[in-house]
């Protein structure tokens, strides 16, 4: 096989690798032949599972003491937060930080309006 | 990006059961899904359509078993393998020249005719070599995705692609494509 057979071959198949079928009712036929029975059979075990993990991990949350493992976690954490602030005060320098707010009004609304749009706007596109 | 939307539309179905999403699935697979089966049958129209069916109804009951390892386009892809393999092997392949037959009835334009052609070429291959060679050149796959749909080692892929051109060149070559 040298390089003009694959270039005859390749020109050959160009316009087939071009061809789109129309759908021509296709999507319609295929979406009316789909079984319902089996996927609602299957959605309803899902169901059951996510409805079986949810009171199991309720039971086991009060049965192991959730609720005081959880207020140490968020104690822990709101103590770390305020540590390294603390950390950050004293030892931030003197000088004066350039922080424009146009820029920090700029990132509050990208992250508060835009990025809950774009998420708004894709999720309302597969639906 | 596409395979983001695939992955969302994919969830949909999944999770919530969503048909408007597997329809829009279905929309934008149908060409190259029915394409493919175009290929494997040799132009008949009516049993591509019916495998093609086949392979979206298979997707959608078995929806919940993609794992996204691969991309969506693949894992489709390699259920219509398995769909025109099962379909081989229960009919037998009753000859090529039956399915050959029922493509030249339908072709009547001249577009037709190069389609004829390319059948005509396609059918002095092995199914294997056929289903390499169409997964190639026509459907633009590599060799590593084309090893995922069929399930075959890489090296058999080469193998297969290179037996199934050396006989596209000789036919070509008699047919007086070579300029």
């Amino acid at each position: 096989m040298n390089d003009n057979e694959n270039i005859l071959i390749e020109s050959f198949f160009k316009e087939a690798a071009l061809q789109q079928i129309e759908d021509n009712g296709f999507t319609e036929r295929v979406m009316a032949n789909l079984p319902a029975g089996e996927v609602n059979l299957a959605h309803r075990l899902t169901r059951l599972w996510t409805w079986f993990c949810v009171v199991l991990g309720g039971v086991l949350f009060f049965l192991l003491n959730g609720w005081d493992s959880l207020k140490s976690s968020i104690n822990m954490l709101l103590s770390t937060i305020l540590t390294g602030l603390d950390v950050f005060i004293t030892t931030a320098p003197t000088t004066d930080l350039r922080l424009n707010p146009w820029l920090i009004l700029l990132a509050l609304a990208f992250v508060l309006i835009f990025l809950p749009y774009q998420t708004y706007r894709k999720l309302s596109a597969t639906l | 990006m596409a395979e983001l939307t695939d992955i969302a539309l994919v969830t949909q179905v999944a999770v919530f059961h969503n048909k408007k999403a597997f329809d829009q699935l279905v929309r934008k697979y149908q060409s190259p899904v029915r394409r493919f089966f175009l290929n494997q049958t040799l132009g008949d129209e009516q049993l591509s359509d019916d495998l093609a069916q086949d392979t979206f109804i298979k997707a959608y009951v078995s929806i919940t078993k993609f794992r996204g390892m691969s991309s969506f386009s693949t894992w489709l892809f390699r259920i219509a393998y398995n769909v025109h393999y099962d379909y081989i092997r229960s009919h037998h392949q009753t000859g090529d020249i039956d399915t050959f037959e029922v493509a030249r009835q339908q072709a009547s334009s001249g577009d037709a005719g190069l389609r004829m052609d390319i059948y005509q070429a396609l059918a002095l291959l092995k199914e294997e070599e056929r289903t390499c060679i169409t997964l190639q050149l026509i459907d633009g796959q590599p060799i590593d995705k084309i090893s995922d749909i069929t399930g075959m080692p890489q090296n058999t892929v080469k193998s297969h692609l290179k037996r199934g051109k050396d006989k596209l060149a000789n036919y070509l070559k008699e047919n007086g494509y070579e300029r």
